[in-house]
């Protein structure tokens, strides 16, 4: 074939699928009138990295699966590896093309995409992990997640009582505000018991990059760092790397004990199925509009069940530190309760909540937190 | 065997209908069989590996060719990748006429892109809508030009590789992309997340009415069009493919050498910018850490698979893209990995550049 | 443990993996092939070693399927390139997507997976010595063959037949087969060695540095592990200077945190390829004429 003619081709193929989508276009956006999510067939979930990654995905894969079982007459469909950019709103399209009419979009940078592909499709809700939407909420959409700094607040206490040199570190990919919510959480709880304990930490610009990792475990432990925790995507080179070298573990997004029987202190991990139970069953119902979903959903010990636990506790934590963290975990169920309550100073000494101040969950405080507490080792990884 | 482009066209003139001759019919069935017998071994090893884990091959295929092909949705989806896949493929093009290897494409449309949205966060409001955009397209241009522009001046001063240098660029620039966005340029309303805020509402390029697809597609085949007739039609044209056939002679017949290359090498990185603008005004709006991820490299293999013709480039970017979109399909219909439409995007790229030239005259060269 | 040290074991330990891959690169384009595969080899090698070390308990065997694996992706790249006369860049690509979703269509069961690994061993003596004894000889196995596997292999070019062959590959090929040897296989044998090569990287990646296996794990190294043969002037011991280089690039940044030093992270990120262009741009012609002749052809066939 010519240039000519492939470029003819090419226009005029474009031209033709250009005028078919627009009769399917508006066909589609004349939607009922009923509720959203209502009469839905599947359910979607997408994944912004590999459904085993022994990490976050991972765990919001099993979360799927668990909806699967608990709604054997819905279809469950997953995408793995969907990129934080357009082709998330692809992979969505997808799955509503397939019949799915409740859509969980699992990572951060998901959101965008959701918040286009919930416009277009007004009866499909969509729901989104861990970001926040910015002012009005649509009625079909919303973000969820758990409080995740209050189980890392706890284990940041099982660390404190554990490091005899008062060092921890904390290995992290970026500094968005989660994970710097996490960082200061685990030093605030490791200084509620251990007023020496500095948390070092660590970033290695990647979510999941083992060699990194590795490296990042290498200089820490160089340091005399004996308790070793992390935020990243993939979660075993650390742990493993953390536990041959003697030192204490505290995990994060799975329950690695098996791979540290002797180091694993605690850890935080996540049990979605209830939350995923929930909301799905609240959008077949025709109530998604207006319910707690239809929001930036913080669930926390306060309000209901995090779907952010405690790991269970490894051989050598104490009765003591068991019980201590015990102690907490009821305080932070009183209402008004807050990981972080004033007074509270940064790195720099400057006060960032007063005396008697606290961040509520979901607060402008949290969701946007970009500042170290003191006793934080450390700059902000720029 | 090197790198060098094919030979200055010698394409048949350009008659629709091959009229005449049975030996040229011959010729053209050779083609088409030697095509025909590469994919199919494609797939047939394909199916095996589907087998090998578990999977019915023959479903899968008709699964994906169905939530692939026939529905406009996802045909839509195809164009909007390709558009981005040919014009960094057409990067690859113009400086290899010139015997040039450009494989920054990454980078060019990233810098590209990087461009476009900082005039939008400097002049966003300030200018007309239009005019804004016109602004960020030729911005993009610029960037990706002066990116490849400094590739090209150190190969003509100091003789460092283009291959080499604009591999390593794609690295600096995917840093830099990531260094904005985490800091100087990171949505303030974007609760604390990497990305730079979405470009203003009156500088995204428009979508054909009813559609997602954006009209940057029209500039896309503009700019194959427009490539190939330099190569056809202008001085600038010929002389480059002279270069690229033999430098040497070239140089000897008085060519201005050195100014042809850096031009190519310009041309090339000037629309791949373009891609990278293209896509952050057609699609993404914002910059965000995967922008365009592997955009460029994808690029370079549809050159590769169009021999460098750019007519043919536009097929093979909407192949390439269309065979990234079926991934979905493989997923949600088969449930299978993500990694399978890698699986079958090397198998197809394996046997097209293995098996569908002519032997004799791959040795040859 | 004072900061250069720590910054110059961890450039070692961090080092040797693109070591592997980048010894791999020098073998096959001195034979005049450049394989932008190496990426490719050194995921097949990751995932090739670690289930064969899961599979059997024995790391070893993992090191030597990893070779087995590297080569085997690397003999592909030959047929396409010397057999079917594709072009290098190109086939090097391909390989490398489809190294991608091999590895993760078939390494999917393996994450999170122990295995007996090969772990740092002291070495006695030595590894007492003040400075060097941390850097250099407190390191894992793979790691200590690396520091014979680089100087055997300038000795082996330099000094032995096959060496002879290869480099006659790729300067003057023409003369092989005067003499009567075929240009293609001695070119099939240093493209598929240095796949072995890259595969063995990625498995001192997955089984002795890292010790687990996840889809794409190699992230790019593949790539350094390319721009640092012509950083090294395609010689052997270069590219261990460059190798280490690399790794301590990498190093740094976490030595310094762990030391409440903040830094910059896209700078220091940046920083092995702002230097591999300079010294490039720096070495300018030079680098050009210790290139193998065949491979100028690949490369320049406009020199200027």
């Amino acid at each position: 074939m010519t240039q000519r003619r492939l470029v003819t081709t090419f226009v005029a193929t474009s031209a033709v699928l250009a005028l078919a989508a627009c009769s399917s276009a508006t066909s589609s956006t004349t939607s009922s009138s009923t509720a959203p999510g209502t009469g839905s067939k599947a359910v979607g979930f997408i994944f912004v990295g590999p459904k085993t990654d022994f990490g976050y995905n991972q765990a919001a894969y099993e979360g799927s699966q668990e909806v699967a079982k608990k709604f054997p007459n819905l279809k469950v469909l997953t995408q793995e590896n969907v990129p934080e950019d357009d082709n998330a709103a692809r992979a969505m399209e997808g799955m509503i093309s397939r019949g799915a009419k409740i859509i969980f979009a699992t990572s951060y940078g998901h959101l965008q995409a959701a918040e286009k592909v919930a416009k277009a499709h007004p009866d499909v809700v969509v729901v989104q992990q861990g970001n926040v939407i910015d002012g009005a909420v649509p009625a079909n959409l919303g973000t969820y997640f758990g409080t995740v700094y209050e189980p890392v607040f706890l284990a940041g206490v099982a660390a404190g009582k554990a490091t005899k040199s008062n060092k921890l570190g904390y290995i992290y990919a970026f500094p968005i505000p989660q994970t710097i919510n996490n960082i200061n959480a685990f030093e605030l709880g490791a200084q509620s018991v251990n007023p020496e304990a500095k948390t070092y930490a660590v970033n290695t610009g990647s979510w999941c990059d083992p060699q990194k990792q590795k490296t990042a475990v290498d200089s820490l432990l160089s340091q005399q760092i004996d308790v070793v925790t992390q935020h990243q995507d993939c979660t075993s080179t650390i742990i493993q790397a953390t536990e041959a070298a003697g030192a204490d573990t505290v995990g994060y997004h799975a329950d690695a004990q098996s791979l540290a029987p002797k180091g694993w202190l605690t850890g935080s991990q996540w049990a979605w199925a209830p939350l995923y139970d929930d909301i799905v069953q609240t959008a077949l119902d025709g109530k998604f509009t207006g319910s707690k979903y239809n929001a930036n959903y913080r669930v926390g010990f306060q309000n209901g069940e995090n779907p952010f636990v405690q790991s269970a506790f490894g051989p050598t934590v104490s009765a003591e530190t068991k019980s201590l963290i015990a102690e907490d975990l009821t305080k932070l169920k009183v209402q008004g309760s807050s990981v972080f309550t004033g007074p509270i100073k940064d790195q720099d000494g400057a006060v960032k909540i007063k005396d008697g101040d606290s961040l509520a969950y979901g607060s402008a405080g949290i969701e946007g937190m970009d500042w170290f507490v003191d006793g934080v080792v450390g700059k902000i990884a720029k | 065997m090197t790198a060098t482009a094919e030979a200055p066209p010698t394409d048949p003139p350009t008659t629709p209908e091959p009229e005449t001759g049975g030996s040229r019919l011959a010729g053209l069935g050779e083609v088409v069989l030697r095509w025909a017998g590469a994919i199919a071994g494609a797939i047939i090893i394909f199916a095996a590996i589907l087998i090998s884990k578990g999977t019915d091959p023959i479903s899968v295929f008709t699964d994906t060719w169905s939530a692939t092909l026939l529905n406009s949705y996802s045909v839509q989806q195809i164009l909007i990748k390709a558009a981005p896949f040919a014009l960094a493929a057409l990067a690859v093009v113009v400086p290899s006429r010139a015997g040039l290897v450009n494989v920054g494409g990454e980078g060019q449309v990233i810098v590209g892109a990087i461009a476009a949205a900082g005039l939008d966060l400097a002049f966003g409001a300030s200018l007309p809508g239009g005019l804004m955009l016109l602004v960020m397209l030729l911005g993009g241009v610029l960037a990706g030009a002066a990116w490849a522009g400094i590739a090209a001046v150190m190969r003509l001063t100091v003789s460092v590789n283009e291959a080499v240098s604009t591999l390593l660029l794609n690295y600096v620039a995917l840093d830099l992309l990531l260094a904005l966005i985490y800091q100087p340029w990171k949505d303030p309303l974007g609760s604390g997340q990497p990305a730079s805020r979405p470009v203003e509402d009156a500088a995204k390029l428009p979508v054909f009415s009813g559609t997602s697809v954006h009209l940057g597609l029209l500039l896309v085949v503009a700019a194959a069009v427009a490539v190939w007739a330099v190569f056809r039609y202008t001085a600038w044209g010929y002389q480059l493919q002279a270069v690229g056939g033999n430098p040497e002679a070239a140089r000897r017949a008085g060519l201005p050498v050195t100014r042809l290359l850096l031009t190519a090498m310009l041309v090339g990185g000037a629309l791949a910018g373009l891609g990278g603008a293209i896509h952050l005004t057609g699609v993404e709006y914002q910059l965000r850490p995967g922008f365009a991820s592997q955009v460029g490299y994808l690029g370079f293999l549809a050159s590769w698979l169009a021999r460098h013709k750019p007519g043919a480039v536009l097929l093979a970017a909407t192949v390439l893209a269309a065979l990234a979109v079926a991934g979905d399909s493989l997923q949600l219909d088969s449930g299978l990995p993500a990694a399978t439409a890698n699986i079958l995007t090397g198998l197809i790229l394996i046997a097209v550049l293995g098996w569908t030239g002519t032997r004799k005259k791959a040795s040859s060269r | 443990m004072s900061l250069v040290v720590d910054v110059l074991s961890g450039a070692v330990r961090g080092g040797t993996s693109v070591m592997y891959g980048a010894l791999g690169e020098t073998v096959s384009e001195k034979a005049g092939v450049v394989n932008l595969g190496t990426e490719g080899c050194m995921l097949v090698g990751a995932l090739a070693g670690f289930a064969t070390a899961s599979a059997t308990g024995n790391p070893w065997l993992g090191v030597l399927i990893a070779a087995v694996g590297g080569g085997a992706l690397a003999g592909i790249h030959a047929i396409l390139v010397i057999s079917r006369g594709a072009n290098q860049f190109a086939s090097g690509l391909t390989l490398l997507f489809f190294a991608l979703g091999l590895t993760s269509l078939y390494g999917a069961d393996y994450v999170g997976k122990e295995i007996h690994a090969l772990n740092p061993i002291a070495i006695p003596g030595l590894s007492d010595i003040p400075f060097l004894g941390p850097i250099l000889f407190h390191q894992d196995a793979l790691t200590y063959l690396s520091y014979l596997t680089a100087p055997a292999l300038w000795w082996i070019m330099a000094s032995t037949r096959p060496g002879l062959l290869l480099r006659t590959a790729g300067e003057r090929a023409e003369v092989l087969t005067v003499h009567g040897y075929r240009i293609a296989t001695t070119r099939y044998a240093a493209v598929i060695t240095g796949g072995a090569l890259a595969g063995i990287g990625g498995a001192h990646l997955s089984i002795a540095y890292a010790q687990s296996w996840f889809e794409n794990m190699i992230v790019g190294r593949g790539f350094i592990a390319v721009a640092l043969v012509i950083f090294a002037s395609w010689q052997p011991l270069r590219v261990m200077v460059g190798a280490y280089l690399f790794g301590a690039a990498l190093a740094l940044s976490p030595a310094l945190q762990a030391r409440g030093i903040g830094i910059n992270q896209f700078a220091l990120d940046v920083l092995p390829f702002l230097v591999t262009l300079l010294v490039l741009a720096f070495l300018g012609k030079r680098t050009l004429l210790s290139a193998p002749a065949e491979l100028r052809r690949v490369f320049d066939n406009t020199a200027t």
